[in-house]
């Protein structure tokens, strides 16, 4: 039998080579494998997170929301973590504003998860956060505060990508999309995530904030205007467009199609029509610029029927006036009754090469290249292409060329603009999420299409359209003159015309005199009356109307009325206070004489000078003002008779 | 008095322990940081969505649909066309005297 010390010395042996192998272990799975393991480890306790950014918001021009991304909430409730069974349900119920029976019947069938997808919003979910048993899946929606405001313009996301997928969305997408940051979150052995500050890897940067152009005031007319003129004219489709001839700002931009269960396309940008009659203008332009006409110079109107000579051979073609004019007319006249004959025998006198390029000059054929995706270039054909004097005639008049409401208007403001065309933009401003600047719009020429002259000569001619005996006069204001022009074109639709289909259009600057604002209105088959004159100009007048009368549109009124005003020619009047501001009231633009029975006027002493006004206006008296504060006389005096329509002198202290 | 091996066996032990704490209470700290900065930012969402409700329902009730139905029906009023309304010109600076 061994001894007691060598047993000892056997065991301490082994006791030894234990502890060796252990520790050789630790040294291979410490040093060896320690990559490994380290990683295992960390898969273990951690979790890389992907954190999403917020995408940029878009705003109109007065910085009204327009599409904001807000976190929006998805609820899983697991029944058997609740604490109390009966609570959750009702703050579920109470917050949520889920179904109280769909819900309770969820809970009944005794399910181990129930999903409440939503979304919900930050304020909804908020009393639900911490209620052990509710669980919140938070992610980043987008959010349209002004519901279909400018929809087709604003487009949308893709929800899966959350990348733009339509209109500004889709063309502003890289400004608009912000930087995912990465975080690392601990988790413990039943994958509960544990935030740590000093964990995160990078912190999400927000996308930048887009200003766009747009005025939701006078979006909502258009969109408001457009609406009811479908509905009264029982038209198939129509665009609206304000633009800003200074600037290029397009303003408002309303496209309606009157197609069941299908989403309002921008057919402003995407969908070219043939003008008629407002596009005779640009080969009016055409005329002036290579001085093929005098203001003296006049064809003979044919009594509204022509058989133009099309070829050497005899061939003809019929060319009709909707308003036939007897005698000869000048180009002004043929742009005032809109003669169809008179523009197709002015046309002769041109080139094919010099009406296209003036018609290009404008425009026409290329894209405005506004921040819109999949903008129509229009349709305008070389003149290789041209029969040349079918073409002509047609381009004199309207037809042949296919444009969009967003070129017509672009073109349009150049004539405001004294001749230079503006680059058309939907894009004010960029800021960072931050709120600092980072891009601002400057008004950007294109060209200039024609001379200050021939620009004014146009703009006179507009004048005349809208006047009396012109094809507009339906559109003019009654103390704000505006220039317009009206279309009337059969519609053009698979490469044929369709009998009995029109589109009606109506073209205006306003105001008149250094127009702020370009308008076209379009609208696609109106039934009964479809003259452009008849359909699209009272709209347009109406629109006008109702954008003066909102203080919010973007129009500068001050220089209505200080335009209008002048001061020097001002009745003067020993009686006037002096020293007293003078208050001038820009009215009218255009003086009527006065008209009607002669009415008593009213006594407005002691009053505010807005009361006054309004007072004096409601008796059909135009105001003229002297003074601020109280009225201390009226010149005719109270009581007096005047007939409706004269200028009442109101003197306030 | 000499330090014996067991005395530097408790000291090591104490300056563990100390260590061990200062570790688990900076991580509470830093969790209970991280847990009021998600609640805050939780607040602020919540915030948000109030105000952005809150904005689009004045939008929505300031809106013209809204809004101009509702002045003719209840209050008689129209949509003046623009020879209802007077267009005031500033008075010019140094025109008048206060």
């Amino acid at each position: 039998m061994a001894k007691v010390s060598h047993r000892i010395a056997v065991l301490q042996f082994c006791f030894a080579l234990a502890v060796l192998a252990v520790l050789g272990r630790a040294a291979y799975v410490q040093v060896i494998q320690r990559e490994r393991w380290a990683r295992e480890a960390e898969e273990q306790r951690t979790v890389r997170v992907v954190l999403p950014a917020r995408r940029g918001a878009l705003y109109d021009r007065n910085r009204v929301p327009l599409a904001i991304t807000q976190e929006f909430y998805h609820v899983g409730v697991a029944p058997n973590e609740l604490e109390d069974i009966r609570a959750g349900f009702l703050l579920l119920v109470r917050n949520l504003g889920t179904s109280a029976p769909a819900l309770d019947r969820e809970f009944q069938a005794r399910k181990r998860w129930i999903y409440l997808h939503g979304p919900f919003n930050a304020t909804q979910v908020q009393p639900l956060r911490g209620v052990r048993g509710i669980h919140l899946d938070g992610e980043f929606q987008r959010f349209y505060p002004s519901r279909d405001l400018a929809r087709p313009i604003i487009g949308g996301i893709d929800p899966d990508r959350s990348s733009g997928a339509a209109g500004l969305e889709l063309s502003l997408d890289s400004i608009l999309t912000g930087r995912p940051g990465e975080a690392v979150f601990l988790k413990d052995r039943a994958g509960r995530r544990y935030e740590s500050p000093g964990r995160m890897v990078r912190e999400p940067v927000a996308g930048n904030d887009v200003v766009l152009t747009l005025d939701a005031e006078l979006q909502e007319i258009a969109e408001q205007g457009l609406d009811d003129a479908l509905v009264q004219l029982k038209a198939e489709s129509g665009d609206v467009v304000f633009l800003d001839p200074a600037t290029g700002e397009l303003l408002a931009l309303a496209s309606r199609q009157a197609v069941e269960g299908d989403h309002p396309r921008a057919s402003t940008f995407t969908d070219p029509f043939e003008p008629g009659s407002t596009a005779k203008l640009f080969t009016a332009a055409a005329l002036l610029v290579h001085r093929r006409v005098d203001t003296t110079d006049a064809v003979f109107a044919e009594n509204g029927q022509w058989e133009m000579p099309v070829n050497s051979a005899g061939r003809t073609r019929t060319i009709h006036d909707a308003h036939p004019s007897k005698g000869k007319l000048t180009l002004a006249q043929a742009i005032q009754v809109s003669s169809n004959i008179a523009m197709a025998k002015f046309a002769s006198r041109l080139s094919p090469e010099e009406q296209f390029e003036t018609l290009r000059d404008f425009g026409f054929g290329t894209p405005t290249a506004a921040e819109f995706p999949s903008e129509s270039r229009g349709r305008f054909a070389r003149p290789d292409r041209w029969q040349p004097m079918y073409t002509r005639a047609s381009l004199a008049m309207g037809y042949e060329i296919g444009v969009t409401p967003v070129q017509l208007a672009s073109a349009y403001a150049a004539i405001a603009n004294d001749g230079v065309l503006m680059a058309p933009t939907l894009v004010k401003e960029v800021r960072d999420p931050a709120g600092t600047l980072l891009y601002r719009h400057r008004p950007e020429p294109v060209r200039r299409v024609i001379s200050s002259e021939i620009a004014t000569r146009l703009r006179g001619f507009l004048r005349e359209a809208v006047g009396e005996g012109g094809t507009g006069g339906r559109g003019q204001l009654s103390n704000y003159a505006l220039l317009g022009k009206t279309g009337t074109a059969k519609r053009f639709e698979g490469g044929r015309y369709v009998e009995g289909e029109y589109t009606a259009s109506f073209a205006a600057l306003f105001p008149a005199d250094h127009p702020q604002l370009a308008v076209i209105v379009k609208i696609d088959n109106p039934k009964g009356s479809y003259y452009g004159g008849l359909t699209a100009a009272p709209v347009t007048r109406t629109m006008l109307q109702q954008a003066l009368a909102s203080r919010r549109v973007a129009i500068d009124r001050g220089r209505f009325a200080t335009r209008d005003s002048t001061p020097e020619e001002e009745p003067k009047s020993a009686d006037a206070p002096a020293g007293k501001p003078a208050v001038v009231v820009p009215w009218p633009a255009r003086l009527d004489r006065p008209s009607g029975s002669p009415l008593p006027v009213p006594s407005v002493e002691g009053r505010s000078v807005r009361e006054a006004a309004l007072a004096l206006h409601r008796r059909g008296f135009r105001v003229n003002l002297q003074g601020i504060g109280r009225v201390v006389r009226t010149q005719p005096e109270a009581g007096d008779s005047a007939p409706p329509g004269t200028s009442v002198f109101v003197y306030a202290e | 008095m000499r330090l014996r091996g067991r005395h530097w066996a408790v000291i090591w032990l104490v300056i563990l322990l100390c260590v061990l704490v200062a570790i688990t209470t900076r991580q509470t700290a830093g969790f209970r940081t991280a847990r009021r900065v998600r609640e805050l930012r939780e607040e602020r969402l919540a915030l948000e969505a109030r105000r952005a409700d809150l904005e689009r329902r004045i939008r929505v009730a300031s809106s013209r649909q809204v809004l101009v139905p509702v002045a003719q029906r209840q209050l008689g009023l129209h949509e003046p066309s623009d020879s209802e309304f007077i267009l005031f010109a500033l008075p010019r600076s140094g025109s008048g005297k206060r």
